[in-house]
């Protein structure tokens, strides 16, 4: 089975480079072995048919043959450590509430921007920068509630922060649904290990939403606002809600009046205290934003400006996961929080800087040119595997645009087994945690590890042909 | 001797609007939620009603075996007046198989078995977390189902086992949607459409068969045939089994029409069917506004005392068809009311 297995060179999750079983990987793979491929082929299959008839689905633009498609589950289970896992956690932790305080000094005070920490028209110019909120007090101060953080691991098994995705960040159905899938069809994997379990989230998320309401006389009302079924990710948006037990709403069954949002219901208007909102900053009320937005609602803004509604995430909070404020996170940390980070950056140039520039244009062919404010993979250059024109265009593009770019070294992606035709293979994977931040913050233990299903490939996104894994997190070892 | 259960009828849906709002629980539905609720349901009863005639005519024609082709033909077309479809041209095709195609895999016709599930799943889609998972994974299942690879081999093999699979399918997401859903504003929209959707089709094979038969019974049919024709017009509205009961050993024409249009305790007649909606109505209505009257209920009430009190003698002097009208009419003003009270808010 995994004869011929190949660690490549890289930092392979579950071999070490002698091809030796890492030590909590080692009862998965004889496991494996004891089964046999036949086994193992016909439970991917099973697997399949049960995301299909539950329709755990997402949606694919620019496909013309068919608008829903399963996310590719990849049955190999990726396992980490309680000791990797609390490293990670306190790391995510930190991250998340100095990402908070970053939200509220740049729309109050400032002090990080006075202070020189950051440049000022890096973030004036960011485009997720909302002047409409500056001054604005948000309920509890927090801004991002729900934040999910992609980590990469390089050849040296180190876990590296590839980006946070601090406005609307998807995916976290998956990891649940997985988790079920995974628990139906390899119940016996999980004898052999203390898996921590990740099911309590929804009721996390609810609590964090309910405690940021500004209406804390009665029962607060929560409602999820989904673009619509054509939404790529509408299937998470109705799984939350249902898990909560919220209304889903869209833009149409909503109205503003008097300061306030209602919902239209059967019985007439409804108010609602707290919306996630899954829909962006830009669609979110026609009369702030964009004026041709039908996801929104008129009058959003102002509900949320007075205080009488309660967003998650705040609107604005796309300044601090924008790719040219990321490499000063580190900074933040120190500066807020008077902290050494705990999970380090990958190495970022900045282009809108002349020095960076320089560099990144004579070193296209070894570097990841990304586009600030685009996510999901569009938008980005290879360097190492572009064509000579490519990088001409890229290069064009980065001199008339410098503050639209940033740019990387290539980091070779971690790999892990995957089944591919009739043998395993190592394919690059990613991991992305969930994190909640209310009363205090929660790393949901797991989180989606992403596996690019093509060889050699680094692009782990579910737009750009990606798959997924169940990601174990393990109970930390009873001390004899 | 134990208690006979109590039936399952209005006095269940009487019940909870009692309480309606007082309960703290409550809690009003979005309108177009309601809607998605009302539409998913209507569906699937249409794609069982047209599993059904289809299942049934095809045997009608076995067992009635050499029919001149006219007849044929008439009783094949006579299902897509049924479904308020043109007549269609089947060119070279054997009728019967350009009819079965046409009402069941057809893309292009918003009645075909395959467009109201589909239809019916979009619905359903959009409203996820108003339905149980058992709902939806059944709908989705079947839905999927006619959506197979195989689909043409396996609807050429046997097209009766796929209509089964079709209504057997719509009867576990309706026995599923009394079991899982808790009985309040949503289920009641469900039990609303679905009736709604039964009263329209029952009148529509009536009206329709009525129409042929009488026409055709002067010229050319003795006894056997006759009663095999009518028995049909039974099955397609799930109903030989309960008529029999009833009338041991009587196939008479007019008894078939008032069992199907009065019977008092069948959920399938459209006395029981108008009866289960009006009460459903008036939850949805009592949940809301405990003393209003909403301006369907006052329809359907009309409608179900009329049905409660009819006469045969009545309804012929009337005339049939004119009478199936009336309630047709009826059904479609409180479709609209609904519309305008609860979705279009």
């Amino acid at each position: 089975m995994f004869d011929k297995y190949e660690v490549n060179g890289v930092f392979d999750e579950m071999f070490e480079a002698s091809g030796k079983a890492r030590s909590h990987y080692a009862p998965l793979v004889q496991r494996l072995q004891a089964m046999g491929l036949s086994a193992f082929e016909r439970r991917r299959r099973m697997s399949d048919v049960l995301f299909r008839n539950q329709g755990i689905t997402f949606t694919v633009y620019n496909d013309a043959s068919g608008v829903e498609k399963i996310f590719p589950f990849d049955l190999v289970p990726r396992i980490l450590t309680a000791a990797e896992w609390s490293h990670i956690e306190k790391g995510l932790t930190q991250r998340i509430v100095a990402l908070n305080m970053f939200c509220k000094d740049i729309y109050h005070e400032q002090r990080i921007l006075r202070e020189k920490i950051i440049p000022p028209d890096l973030i004036y110019g960011a485009k997720m920068f909302r002047r409409e909120m500056f001054g604005v007090k948000v309920p509890r101060d927090i801004y991002i509630h729900i934040c999910g953080s992609d980590l990469i691991r390089d050849k040296d098994g180190i876990y590296y922060v590839l980006e946070d995705n601090g406005r609307t960040p998807s995916g976290v159905s998956y990891v649940l649904e997985n988790r079920t899938v995974m628990k139906r069809v390899f119940p016996a994997l999980f004898s052999q290990y203390r898996v921590r379990a990740i099911e309590d989230y929804p009721h996390n998320l609810l609590q964090c939403l309910q405690y940021i309401s500004p209406n804390q006389m009665d029962e607060p009302t929560v409602a999820i606002l989904t673009p619509g079924v054509y939404n790529s990710a509408y299937f998470e948006h109705s799984f939350l809600a249902r898990q909560m037990g919220v209304e889903l709403v869209e833009g149409r069954d909503l109205m503003v009046d008097k300061g306030f949002l209602y919902m239209r219901t059967t019985a007439g208007l409804r108010r609602i205290d707290v919306l996630y909102r899954r829909v962006d900053d830009d669609y979110l009320d026609p009369l702030c934003f964009r004026p041709d937005s039908s996801l929104g609602v008129a009058g959003l803004m102002n509900a949320f400006r007075c205080g009488n509604l309660a967003l998650a995430n705040a609107v604005g909070t796309g300044v601090s996961d924008d790719k040219a404020v990321y490499p000063f996170v580190p900074d933040m940390i120190k500066f807020y929080l008077g902290q050494e980070p705990i999970l380090p950056n990958v190495p970022t140039y900045i282009c809108a800087r002349k020095s960076d520039r320089k560099f990144v244009l004579e070193h296209l062919h070894e570097l990841v040119v990304k586009s600030t404010n685009e996510s999901g993979g569009y938008g980005m250059l290879m360097g190492h595997q572009a064509s000579q024109e490519e990088r001409a265009v890229f290069a064009e593009k980065i001199r008339n645009d410098p503050r639209n770019f940033i740019a990387q070294p290539v980091v070779q992606l971690s790999q892990h087994p995957s089944l591919v035709d009739d043998h395993f293979e190592g394919r690059r994977v990613d991991l992305r945690p969930y994190i909640l931040y209310g009363q205090k913050a929660i790393v949901m233990p797991g989180g989606l590890t992403r596996v690019a299903l093509r060889r050699g490939s680094l692009v782990v996104n579910s737009s750009q042909g990606g798959g997924s894994k169940d990601t174990w997190v393990l109970e930390e070892e009873a001390k004899p | 001797m134990s208690q006979a259960p109590t039936p399952f009828s209005s006095a269940a849906v009487r019940n909870t609007s009692a309480t309606g709002f007082a309960s703290p629980r409550a809690r009003p539905m979005l309108a177009r939620d309601a809607d998605s609720m009302y539409w998913m349901t209507r569906y699937i009863e249409r794609a069982e009603h047209v599993a059904r005639l289809l299942l049934v005519n095809s045997n009608l024609l076995i067992d009635v075996g050499d029919l001149a082709p006219a007849m044929q033909a008439m009783q094949w077309q006579s299902l897509l007046t049924v479904l308020r479809l043109p007549p269609l041209d089947a060119g070279n095709a054997p009728i019967s198989t350009a009819v079965a195609q046409h009402l069941t895999l057809d893309a292009a016709n918003p009645n075909s078995i395959l467009r109201c599930l589909t239809s019916a799943r979009e619905n359903a889609r959009g409203i996820r977390e108003n339905i149980s998972a058992e709902m939806w994974e059944t709908l989705n299942t079947l839905h999927w189902s006619l959506r197979s690879d195989d689909l043409a081999a396996r609807f050429e093999d046997s097209p009766d086992d796929l209509w089964r699979a079709v209504i057997n399918g719509s009867m576990l997401f309706q026995g599923l949607t009394d079991q899982t859903l808790p009985h309040d504003q949503r289920w009641m929209f469900t039990q609303l459409a679905k009736y709604l959707e039964r009263v329209d089709v029952t009148c529509r094979v009536l009206e329709t068969k009525f129409a042929i038969l009488q026409s055709a019974e002067n010229l050319m049919m003795e006894g056997t045939i006759r009663n095999i024709h009518w028995m049909a017009v039974l099955r397609s509205c799930g109903s030989i089994e309960a008529y029999r009961r009833n009338h041991v050993g009587d196939m008479d024409p007019m008894r078939v029409a008032l069992f199907l249009l009065l019977e008092k305790d069948f959920p399938r007649s459209v006395r029981f069917s108008i009866s289960a909606a009006r009460a459903a109505i008036a939850g949805i209505r009592g949940g809301i506004d405990p003393t209003g009257i909403d301006p369907a209920e006052r329809i359907l009430s009309r409608l179900d005392a009329q049905l409660e009190y009819a006469e045969m003698a009545e309804i012929l002097s009337e005339g049939l068809a004119n009478f199936l009208r009336r309630i047709q009419a009826g059904v479609y003003e409180a479709t609209s009311a609904v519309q305008k009270v609860y979705f279009l808010h």
